[in-house]
């Protein structure tokens, strides 16, 4: 813009070789309809001017929209004519103050001679009022200009109708009367005329009376063009501010006595709060401000409206900083909740197969300290009764009934233990007997599968060697995995702990004449001399927990099958259990 | 009729095994026992005898109906003389350590040491001598005070409290000769030998 102002200033100066550019007086003029029809107008003023005022030099410089503003900011013009509308602006933005107003000799209204008129091509089905335009497409020459826009924009908002319900806004650009041709190519459904153009028209031949028809006419009387809207005071000869104040006031007695030309003449400053009032309800050109709001007078408008978002941000950032932790709280409460789960589940697998390996032995964990109080209470007896005798023969008595009723006592609780006793091994038998033939090697293998899980968690090999061609054995399967069941945990037992423990358990089956024999090995320490002695007996154990039960089971097992079942210490450390199971074929013979 | 100054141990025990083989225990040694199958049934026996006989209560822990706990606490409370021997389990040492600080005497692990248990209820036996003997005297005292008048008495807390005779005449309003007359009565009813015989005498049935 600034570009095409100083070309024009530059042309200005070549056409005006006479007088330097800082000499002349320049007039800013509102070239709408291009710089020779600006010229054209205004010529006879500015010749009027010179020839009034013979000290100075006037420049016409022909200037578009922006062109004017940018050259009364920058001061590159002593004077401006311009249209109505950009006059409030200028007057608003840059001080500059009207001087004379162009007046229309030939009008009943002299200074009111800007309106504008809205035409449709004329038909049986057109709008009537402005409101009808709704949905039509219509064309303005610029959305800037006043008489061709911003007039015909009041009226529409006068009956409440907003151009955003128009289909479209065609800018067709200068000159005005391409809006006609814009209607007549169709290319819009209306169009919007600076009052008396289309009368312009007609008269020149570029019209036809009856080609066009006006919407929301209205009358003025003694105005002689047809109308959509009000009038509006005609253009104004404006000083800037920095002009002085002698030149305006010269300029001002000159443009008063200037004899009409073309019926055109300038008179006396007009009133332009009309013009203001438009560009209010319109909220555009200096008023702009009103529908772009200040921060500041929104945030005093709306203040309690921006307390209520800031809260709701607040508490919208806390919501989602709280939601956040909860969810991650949650989400670690609930992966250490399926882990302990899983931890607890895992224990509870663990435990139950033990479990279930602790019953196949016949020894109920849970049961040992009901047994061992059980047998407390006779045994604690009987040790009485003994020891009461004892000290009654050593205190050199022989009531042959006092001692008799110690030894009474001493039986009657040796028989209460041996009930307690039966009472377990019912417990641990539980069921009848049931011989079959069986494959030992395929007991052997079930039973390892069985215990395998055991031994690999207490980080023990097994190792298993079978005959493969072993006679079948008369025996009750459960009675024989129950007895390999207690061999392989007292291997266990004994190689915990201990330096040979990853040599491991040997399991080996093989024939023995007419029997078939199973050595469980270990690499534990063996046998000592006093444990060989009682190691069968009922109740007698090496370990911390054990009741001295298993061995005892094992060999009544055993026997009751018309086998036999011993120990006996590797040369090379650790101990071999062995048993023997009569062959079926032998049994029957 | 047996000999009131012979021990006496008492088992509370509700195995009957328990009971006879340590009666047969106790009787190895020549110790006179009497068992009761409760704590309940003991309680019965005891409202109707007076404890005059030295000895030890042998009291099992675990028993059903009152426990052995809730009757070392009942006992306490009457002022039961005896010392109290706990039978306990095996691994049972909270409740031992409960029954030691309820002012049992001692307690026994089951299962115990025949020697063990017998050294205990000598030593208990000799201490329930000792503490009958301090109820006794005690007795005695509160007995013969009986028979002390109301001036006797008065006389009897004025000597107590170490005032000579003429103060004694003087607070009672009576002559010295007349307090003589009364402290020379008191010494007799009290059998007192001497003044400090007395004091030691009153002392203890404080």
């Amino acid at each position: 813009m600034r570009v095409v102002a100083l070309a024009v200033l530059v042309c200005a100066s070549v056409f005006s070789p006479s007088v330097s550019a800082e000499d002349a007086v320049r007039i800013g003029v509102l070239a709408f309809q291009g710089s020779e029809r600006a010229a054209q107008d205004f010529e006879p003023t500015i010749a009027h001017l010179e020839r009034s005022l013979p000290g100075h030099r006037f420049a016409m410089v022909p200037l578009d929209l922006d062109g004017i503003a940018e050259a009364v900011a920058t001061g590159g013009v002593d004077f401006v004519v311009t249209n109505p509308g950009d006059y409030v602006d200028l007057e608003q933005r840059f001080g500059v103050t009207r001087i004379a107003t162009l007046e229309s000799r030939d009008r009943s209204h002299p200074t009111d001679t800007i309106g504008s008129v809205v035409v449709v091509p004329a038909g049986a089905k057109r709008p009537q009022g402005l409101a009808d335009l709704a949905g039509k497409r219509l064309a303005v020459v610029s959305t800037q200009a006043f008489g061709g826009w911003r007039v015909v924009w009041r009226e529409m908002d006068d009956v409440g109708f907003s151009p955003k319900r128009l289909a479209d806004l065609v800018e067709t650009g200068f000159p005005m009367e391409t809006v006609l041709a814009a209607l007549r190519e169709g290319k819009a459904d209306a169009g919007v005329l600076r009052a008396c153009v289309l009368e312009d028209a007609i008269a020149a031949g570029r019209a036809q009376e009856e080609e066009f028809a006006v919407v929301g006419e209205r009358t003025v009387a003694g105005f002689p063009c047809r109308l959509s809207s009000r009038l509006y005071p005609d253009w104004p000869f404006a000083r800037l501010a920095a002009t002085s104040p002698d030149l305006a006031k010269a300029v001002t007695a000159s443009l008063l006595s200037m004899s009409p030309t073309d019926g055109r003449a300038w008179t006396a400053p007009q009133d332009y709060t009309s013009v203001h009032a438009l560009f209010r309800q319109l909220e555009i050109g200096p008023y702009e401000y009103l529908s772009r709001p200040t921060l500041t007078g929104f945030l005093r408008d709306y203040w309690h409206w921006f307390l209520v978002a800031g809260l709701g941000i607040v508490w919208w950032i806390v919501h989602v900083a709280r939601v956040e932790t909860l969810v991650r709280r949650r989400t670690a409460e609930l992966t250490r909740e399926i882990q302990e789960r899983e931890r607890a589940e895992q224990a509870a697998r663990r435990h139950r197969e033990e479990r279930d390996q602790f019953s196949r032995l016949g020894i109920l964990g849970e049961m040992a300290s009901n047994i061992a109080h059980e047998l407390n209470q006779p045994l604690a007896a009987i040790t009485n009764y003994a020891e009461g005798m004892t000290r009654f023969i050593d205190g050199g008595r022989t009531d042959p009934a006092f001692l008799r009723d110690g030894a009474r006592g001493i039986l009657g609780q040796s028989e209460r233990a041996a009930s307690i006793i039966r009472r377990i091994r019912a417990f641990v038998r539980r069921r009848e007997s049931a011989r079959e033939d069986l494959d030992l090697d395929e007991v052997v293998r079930e039973t390892l599968a069985l215990f395998e899980g055991l031994a690999a968690r207490r980080g023990i090999p097994l190792r298993v060697y079978l005959a493969g061609d072993l006679p079948k054995v008369a025996a009750d399967r459960v009675e024989i995995e129950q007895v390999l069941l207690n061999l392989l945990q007292n291997a266990v037992d004994a190689m915990l702990d201990q330096p040979g423990r990853e040599t491991g358990i040997t399991v080996r089956t093989s024939r023995d004449g007419a029997a078939v024999k199973v050595a469980v090995r270990d690499h534990g320490p063996g046998l000592t001399p006093e444990t060989e002695a009682h190691l069968f007996e009922t109740f007698f154990t090496t370990k911390p927990q054990g009741l001295g039960l298993g061995l005892s089971i094992c060999r009544t097992i055993v026997e009751s099958h018309g086998g036999r079942l011993w120990a006996a210490n590797n040369d090379d450390g650790g101990l071999t259990m062995r048993f023997t199971l009569p062959s079926a074929t032998t049994e029957a013979t | 009729m047996t000999d009131p100054t012979a021990p006496l141990v008492l088992i509370v025990d509700d195995d009957e095994a328990m009971r006879r083989s340590m009666a047969f225990l106790f009787a190895s040694v020549g110790l006179e026992s009497q068992s009761f199958a409760s704590a309940d049934a003991f309680l019965a026996a005891l409202a109707e005898t007076r404890i005059v006989r030295p000895g030890a209560l042998v009291l099992d822990v675990r028993m059903p109906g009152t426990s052995g706990l809730e009757l070392q606490r009942l006992l306490g409370e009457r002022g039961f003389p005896l010392p109290i021997l706990i039978v306990t389990g095996h691994g049972d040492v909270p409740m031992a350590v409960t029954a030691l600080k309820a002012g049992a005497h001692d307690f026994i692990e089951k299962p115990f040491k025949e020697q063990y248990l017998l050294d205990m209820v000598e030593g208990a036996i000799r201490l329930s001598r000792e503490r009958l003997a301090k109820v006794e005297r005690r007795r005695t005292v509160a007995e013969r005070l009986t028979r002390l008048g109301k001036r006797e008495r008065e006389v009897l807390d004025g000597i107590l409290a170490g005032k000579p005779n003429k103060v004694v005449a003087y607070e009672l309003d009576l002559s010295i000769k007349t307090i003589e007359a009364y402290r020379a009565s008191v010494m007799t009813k009290m059998e007192a030998g001497s003044l400090a015989e007395l004091a030691r005498m009153m002392a203890e049935a404080e």
